[in-house]
């Protein structure tokens, strides 16, 4: 939903042709506005399918008792949302320990996607030998499927005969390291594998980015004496805000809707502590048919999320 | 991946396809389903019958849709059509399908979801065609007709057992100077044989925390110590009884002890095996068909008894008769002769790593003969325990894996741990009961 934020494309042209539209007038606009309307429509169709249609369809779902066992469902209000907060209720301590373990991912996690992928970019917007090369070297895990990195890692993470541990031991380091099976190295892991595996794509965006700020900025800061630093901060921070909020916010929502990392690699262990409530959700909806209630847990997920993500469009909007 | 996913949507495409057959045809009638079956073969008219399975992977790719065709070539008025997809997709589907009137005819599931399909009226009461199909309880291994039984009703017939086993890497034994013809039987014999491999710096069992073998040792091992998992109605958890407590400590203890390493990934101790790091491991059946296995020097056993009885967990697959809307009773009819035709010609199921459960199909000579690795397994039937039968069943037994993984990691001791689950799984057992009724 919230991935409608601006997609660094170049904004100094497009004043004059928008003026020259609007200045058009006639019969013309409306008729481009249904041309607009038909060319939306396979999209809108879709949208309309499976995004909104299913948004609502769970969101009655969530104030019933619905289940698919029996031919009548009634309405049950906000029961479903009680009984989530109501400590000593089914769900309860699952239900937040899994939002906790998204928590703790996200913020883990989203630091490490934010800024190394900008230094990556940094590095690859210098005039390098192979700079494509490398382009393609750091986006190429990104097109795998998370069961294969998954499963790759897996292997690589094992405790015993992983290749991980292997090498640790080559140099001197501990051997039994427990990469997939005990806090705090899962957190490790479950980080590592996901900034290794995504952090292509958020350098390829914040790269497209910085080839769009303007280099008479630079050239101007450089008369002015400014450093490499202050550069750095003075224009090109400023000059990637709205990029900057496009990836920040994508990468938050990928961060919390973390699912397949953990049921792959450490299956929500040790005990359930890397169960994130996704993977709790989508157990208690798909495996154990308590729809309703992960109807209502897949609604407070939204609630938090559109409120993390409402906060960080204000704290990086344009101050007037 | 790819070759998975595309097995998938092929499955789904004819599953829609054939819904959409089935709903065309099958509209007229009201029929309750279930009547008119007798042993002999199908008489009726041209039918068509859609088989859901989730036979995937291994042998059985091949092997079902040869068998479903030498069906049909011997039964001019039956056409079985083969629906392969994954058993997760099956119970996703199922519940719709059937209600929508567009399910399978005939399905096979593992013995801890017929309940919970039975619970959700998706199957026929399958007492009259059991009875009209000649089968009795004696027919199968003991206990097994049960575990697809339900709430007084026998709603599934049994296909295949897959018990668990001893599997030894003799290369690793005789590298700690132990005579791999020597297999322990008993706990003093087991506990001997793994103090022998670490003297010779060598952890013998890696015990995991994790489903599969974690899992099912504990469970063969709770019931070795004469325990149970649940009480006799399924309302109440008992694994964590004295029995249950005894069986989880035995298992932190190989780790304490140092016979096992600490933190054994998934799957870690079945690779360790290959790999020739320790000796032993307790696995399944369907392990038998691992190609890794080929390069190994490598016997399968009976789990050794550390309890004070003989106890081994055992799965297990059932046919199931659908109880559509508007289910055709002929095409139940179709399948109960198509589900006596595959018990039958079970033998080579074997291939699959799977027991056939027909007892004169699995105690035939010849398929010991032609699978040897099997014996073992065949001779802990009469000792093995079947999955709980009782809908939703697999939520609470999930919490087992949990108290285990608490326990081996230190999280927990093994009596709390085994409190916790306990708790937390009564009150699941509670909301099975609101959620499904009866």
């Amino acid at each position: 939903m919230t991935s409608l934020a601006p997609l660094p494309t170049a904004p100094v042209a497009s004043v004059s042709p928008t003026g020259r539209r609007v200045s058009a007038g006639g019969s013309g606009p409306r008729r481009r506005t249904w041309t607009a309307y038909a060319f939306l429509a396979p999209f809108l169709v879709l949208f309309l399918t499976f995004v909104i249609g299913p948004a609502v369809f769970g969101l009655w779902i969530s104030v019933t008792d619905w289940s698919p066992y029996k031919s009548e469902q009634s309405f049950i209000g906000l029961q479903n949302y009680v009984d989530l907060v109501t400590p000593g209720s089914v769900f309860f301590g699952d239900f937040w320990q899994s939002l906790g373990a998204t928590g703790i991912f996200t913020l883990a996690s989203v630091p490490f996607l934010l800024i190394i992928p900008l230094g990556v970019a940094l590095l690859l917007n210098q005039r390098i030998a192979g700079g494509t090369a490398f382009r393609a070297i750091f986006f190429a895990p990104y097109v795998l499927g998370v069961a294969v990195i998954g499963v790759i890692w897996k292997y690589m993470l094992d405790t015993q005969s992983g290749m991980l541990n292997h090498l640790l031991g080559l140099i001197g380091l501990p051997t039994d390291i427990p990469w997939t099976v005990d806090v705090p190295w899962a957190w490790v892991s479950l980080v590592g594998v996901t900034v290794w595996w995504t952090l292509g794509f958020n350098a390829v965006i914040l790269l497209a980015g910085l080839k769009g700020i303007n280099t008479d900025l630079y050239e101007a800061a450089s008369l002015d004496g400014a450093g490499a630093i202050r550069k750095f901060w003075s224009v090109t921070l400023p000059g990637l805000r709205p990029v900057m909020l496009f990836v920040s916010t994508t990468t938050i929502l990928a961060s919390a809707n973390m699912f397949g990392q953990s049921y792959i690699l450490t299956k929500g262990g040790p005990a359930n502590q890397t169960r994130t409530a996704i993977m709790y959700i989508s157990d208690q909806g798909l495996s154990q048919n308590n729809m309703a209630a992960a109807a209502a847990m897949s609604y407070v997920l939204f609630a938090f999320l559109a409120i993390i993500s409402v906060i960080n469009f204000r704290l990086q909007r344009d101050k007037p | 991946m790819k070759e998975g996913f595309a097995r998938r949507a092929i499955a789904v495409t004819l599953a829609v396809g054939m819904g959409v057959a089935l709903a065309g045809c099958g509209s007229g009638a009201a029929s309750s389903g279930g009547g008119a079956v007798s042993g002999a073969d199908y008489t009726g008219p041209d039918v068509t019958i859609s088989f859901w399975n989730g036979w995937t992977g291994g042998a059985a790719p091949v092997l079902v849709p040869k068998l479903v065709e030498k069906f049909n070539a011997e039964h001019p008025n039956i056409v079985v059509k083969n629906v392969p997809m994954e058993w997760g997709d099956i119970s996703k589907k199922m519940p719709l399908a059937i209600k929508a009137g567009k399910g399978p005819d005939v399905a096979v599931a593992h013995g801890d979801d017929v309940a919970t399909y039975a619970a959700q009226g998706l199957l026929l009461e399958a007492d009259a065609i059991i009875d009209d199909l000649g089968y009795t309880a004696d027919d199968f291994p003991e206990g097994l007709m049960d575990a697809g039984a339900y709430s007084g009703s026998q709603y599934g017939i049994p296909w295949s057992v897959t018990p668990l086993g001893l599997y030894v890497n003799n290369d690793v034994l005789k590298s700690a100077g132990i005579d791999p013809a020597v297999v322990p039987t008993d706990k003093d014999g087991y506990m001997a044989a793994l103090e022998t491999l670490k003297a010779a710096g060598i952890q013998g069992e890696w015990v995991d925390g994790y489903v599969f073998t974690g899992t099912f040792e504990f469970q063969s091992l709770l019931w070795q110590f004469g325990g149970d998992l649940y009480n006799d109605d399924v309302t109440k958890a008992t694994f964590n009884s004295e029995a249950g407590v005894q069986a989880l400590t035995h298992m932190t203890d190989l780790v304490d002890q140092g016979y096992s390493p600490a933190n054994v990934a998934q799957d870690g101790n079945i690779k360790g095996l290959l790999s020739g790091q320790t000796a032993y491991n307790w696995n399944g059946v369907w392990q038998t068909t691992n190609e890794a296995f080929d390069a190994l020097d490598w016997t399968a056993a009976a789990v050794p008894q550390i309890g004070t009885e003989k106890a081994v967990w055992s799965s297990s697959t059932h046919w199931m008769f659908m109880n559509n809307k508007g289910q055709d009773a002929n095409k139940t009819s179709a399948a109960a002769t198509f589900v006596k035709w595959m018990n039958e010609n079970s033998s080579g199921w074997a291939e699959t790593g799977e027991l056939p459960a027909a007892n004169d199909v699995r105690n035939d000579p010849a398929l010991v003969e032609a699978y040897p690795n099997l014996a073992t397994f065949i001779d802990e039937l009469p000792y093995a325990h079947y999955e709980t039968s009782a809908p939703g069943i697999a939520a609470a037994n999930a919490l087992i894996t949990t108290a285990l993984n608490e326990a081996l990691t230190g999280k927990k001791t093994p009596t709390a741990a085994l409190d916790d689950a306990a708790k937390q799984a009564d009150a699941i057992l509670a909301q099975n009961e609101a959620k499904y009724g009866d």
